[in-house]
């Protein structure tokens, strides 16, 4: 055998809840690379194998229920297998319902691809005493049928040779027949006709491309041919015209009955028994009753555990920052630059690395804990109990997750948004999370309302800026909906899968990953960012930094007179410039610009309360950091979305300021 | 015209077509929910809007209602609270909720699984069955009739 071979694609394809990811990793371990699929902002995840002599590059392509694309993922599956047909399918199923994941099993078989069916979780379907006839169904499929468990690792070196004999002996799979009403199949064979005519798709079976034609509404991208869109429109009216239902949906039922009938023979004992272990914590953790005080209780739990662990890692690593930094500051070397050069390599760069290094520890455990609650199946229980709330601003139940952890942190619960279902509700949520009052906004109102406010009130005043944040959620959701800047919602159909342990290293990849790629995508532009924030502050040259001769005390004064009616110094507009590296920040910020010994008696003297609370809601509603943008531009992958989210913060914030100072003021306070 | 069903937890129907929602239609007939489908509703969440069903006792969805009354469905069972349940129709009960002490008392009415039921008299709280074969009717209040599955036999008896 020649020992150079080219590299051979393969394709991980399977329905939602399947175990694929599970599957992947188990296969690939460490050899992984994320991206996304060109033009949207779905991950896209590769991952390497070698099976003997063959390098293997495994595509897992995201789930998707039938090739007839309905949604982004779908587009992206369908769009895959047209263009750039893979060597090899490996396709999912899941044992304890072969009827659910068959059908696009049966789908994906009429394209003629080699094919490898793996039948995943035969360990829960053994729990469940559910005895399936895997050699029949490999016969009634007429491809390598491999049953596995990807949790324990069971059949997964019968899965890996399965592989390497289909890729050393690619087999073209025979399509299975598919009863179809007569003249819908008529149509197939007519069209199949036409395309094997002019074949622009080699790989790929005639009768699949001219079904899958059928069914779309649109002329089809994949196949440029106006007189076969024209014969195919012909054919759609002539077929319609013959039945009640669409034709998508007839030829899913021809598939899903084809499906049931593999499904009887393959599975020994009928019915199939529920899941009683799901069954019966559903009982209980979806209880009328119980359910929403156990929801919250997790989430309290959740929230503590990641900002219990998380706040002394970051201030563990914030000090070793520091330490860092004076030690640099005695080095010969150093002392030796041109001051501007150290104060550019210390307040610009370093300070940068810094704001990246300290969401390190929070973005791991809110990632180790959202996959527990992912992989457990309990993600889709608490949507189901959040549902209502969160359709009233069109979103559905999974959003509400995200956007109460944006009350801890904005950054992961932005990037915890690629697990939401459906673009829209992916966008939406990424523009809602930036209103949520998340801990660093919270530090800045403890110290103000502190300085400004009686201890009596102070604590109000704070409670009052978290309902404040609540109904600013709740209005932009309602704006967003009726703008239709996403699009349309799509329908809400949610499978509730049954619950299963996550595996540790299923979590440890998850959140190694996650980590990984909020270092490639998000670093560089919040170092960027605040090396921006830098310049603002530190230039010209001769001025004292953020004095109100230096660049950003200039546009301060510059804007004075927009933020007049707001009861807003220049001196706070500057700070509020340097809050958008960390809001965090905004404090010291504060204690540079007045440059005075004593912050806390200088600020009580220059702000009045009704000022401190108009530049409070601001900072509430102002663009989040630049941390926050860096990610919604990572998981958007659109700088129009990443505007909208600035712009959108930038004038609620000033219109909310404008209208609670003019009326305080009109009210007699000051 | 259709009428619009009432679904509650304990209702069950077969699903006759998909409705006219293309979208929803075609995804739903991609996850293999299809015409000639039973679904059952086994729960309301907690805010409401929301339901849980089971399809062919094998696959869990949550839909919301106005999804599912966009479906064209045949009523199978309902519990005898339902508001589905009409006077004078004949019912057979398919089955008791939970609880021993319940399906106890239920037991001593002489209300069981498998019997025939006439609905007698309905009001706003409370209704009364005709059990067919002993010929005797039973009060029964809202609560109990929550818990009580029936399903539709086609013969009408007057």
């Amino acid at each position: 055998m020649a020992g150079k071979h080219k590299e051979i694609v393969v394709a991980l394809s399977a329905i939602p809840n399947t175990g694929k990811t599970t599957l992947f990793n188990r296969l690939t371990g460490s050899r992984q690379s994320t991206g996304n699929w060109p033009g949207v902002s779905i991950e896209k995840k590769c991952g390497r194998l070698t099976l003997g002599e063959y390098e293997v590059q495994l595509i897992d392509l995201p789930g998707a229920y039938a090739l007839t694309p309905l949604n982004e993922e779908e587009r992206i599956v369908h769009g895959f297998f047209l263009e750039t047909p893979p060597d090899v399918v490996l396709n999912i199923v899941d044992a304890r319902n072969l009827y659910r994941g068959l059908g696009l099993t049966l789908q994906m078989a009429m394209s003629g691809l080699p094919m490898v069916v793996v039948v995943n979780m035969m360990d829960e379907a053994r729990r469940q005493n559910i005895e399936l006839d895997i050699p029949l169904l490999a016969a009634h499929l007429g491809v390598p049928t491999v049953p596995i468990s990807a949790r324990t690792g069971e059949g997964i070196p019968a899965l890996l040779n399965a592989m390497y004999q289909i890729i050393k002996k690619p087999e073209r799979t025979r399509p299975p027949h598919i009863s179809f009403p007569p003249l819908l199949e008529e149509a197939v064979k007519d069209l199949a006709r036409k395309i094997g005519r002019n074949p622009n798709s080699p790989g790929l079976e005639p009768a699949f491309l001219a079904t899958l034609l059928l069914e779309q509404d649109k002329a089809s991208s994949a196949i440029k041919h106006p007189t076969l869109n024209k014969a195919v429109q012909k054919w759609q009216r002539r077929v319609q015209r013959s039945m009640d239902e669409d034709i998508a949906v007839t030829c899913a039922q021809c598939r899903f009955n084809a499906a049931r009938g593999l499904m009887l023979e393959a599975t020994h004992q009928q019915p199939i028994p529920p899941d009683a272990r799901s069954e019966w914590i559903d009982r209980i953790l979806l209880n009328r009753w119980l359910g929403l005080p156990l929801f919250f209780l997790s989430m309290l739990g959740l929230f503590q555990a990641v900002y219990g662990l998380g706040t002394p890692l970051q201030e563990m690593l914030a000090h070793s920052f520091d330490s860092g930094e004076q030690w640099l500051h005695q080095q010969p070397g150093v002392v030796a630059l041109p001051s501007w050069l150290q104060s550019f390599l210390f307040d610009g760069l370093w300070q940068g690395m810094a704001v990246v290094t300290s969401f390190f520890p929070i973005i791991a455990l809110f990632f180790i804990f959202m996959s527990i609650i992912e992989d457990s199946g309990y993600m889709a229980r608490a949507a189901f109990l959040m549902d209502r709330l969160m359709h009233r601003i069109g979103l559905d139940g999974k959003a509400f997750i995200n956007l109460l952890l944006g009350y801890g942190c904005n950054i992961p619960a932005v990037m915890g948004t690629r697990i939401l279902s459906g673009r829209y509700n992916r966008l939406v949520t990424m523009l809602l999370i930036p209103f949520t009052l998340c801990s660093a906004r919270l530090q800045v109102f403890v110290f103000l309302t502190a300085i400004l406010f009686p201890p009596a009130i102070a604590p109000w005043i704070v409670f009052a800026l978290y309902l404040g944040s609540l109904l600013a959620v709740f209005v932009m959701g309602l704006l967003l909906k009726v703008l239709h800047i996403a699009g349309n919602p799509e329908p809400f159909i949610m499978e509730i899968p049954p619950y299963r342990f996550p595996t540790l290293s299923g979590v440890a990849l998850r959140t190694w990953y996650e980590l990984k790629d909020f270092l490639y995508r998000a670093a560089t532009l919040i170092i960027v960012g605040v090396i921006m924030v830098w310049l603002l502050t530190h230039f010209p040259a001769t001025a004292a930094p953020a004095s109100a001769e230096s660049w950003a005390g200039q546009l301060g004064k510059f804007v004075a007179p927009v933020f007049d009616p707001l009861g807003i110094h220049w001196q706070e507009t500057v700070a509020l410039l340097f809050g958008l590296i960390a809001k965090e920040i905004v404090i010291g910020a504060l204690a540079v610009i007045y440059g005075g010994p004593d912050l806390a008696n200088q600020l009580a003297e220059q702000i009045t309360p009704l000022q401190g609370i108009s530049f409070m809601v601001f900072t509430l509603l102002y663009t989040p950091c630049i941390a926050t943008l860096a990610a919604i531009y990572a998981e958007s992958r659109s700088w129009l979305i990443t505007a909208l989210s600035l712009v959108l913060g930038l004038v609620s914030a000033w219109i909310a300021s404008l209208l609670l100072y003019q009326t305080g003021l009109a009210l007699g306070f000051h | 015209m259709k009428t619009q069903l009432n679904f509650q937890p304990g209702c069950e129907c077969l699903i006759r077509s998909l409705g006219s929602n293309k979208k929803m239609a075609q995804r739903l007939a991609d996850m293999g929910v299809l015409p000639g489908s039973k679904m059952r509703i086994i729960r309301l969440a907690p805010f409401g809007e929301t339901l849980e069903v089971s399809i062919d006792d094998g696959q869990y969805l949550a839909l919301r209602e106005d999804e599912i009354n966009a479906l064209d469905c045949d009523m199978m069972a309902m519990p005898l609270a339902s508001p589905s349940v009409k006077l004078n129709q004949t019912y057979r009960i398919r089955s008791l909720a939970d609880g021993k002490i319940f399906r106890q008392r239920m037991e001593r009415y002489g209300i069981a699984p498998g019997i025939t039921v006439r609905i007698h008299e309905l009001s706003m709280h409370a209704l009364s069955i005709e059990l067919l074969p002993l010929r005797h009717t039973v009060k029964l209040g809202f609560g109990e009739a929550q818990k009580i599955i029936v399903e539709v036999t086609h013969g009408r008896k007057a």
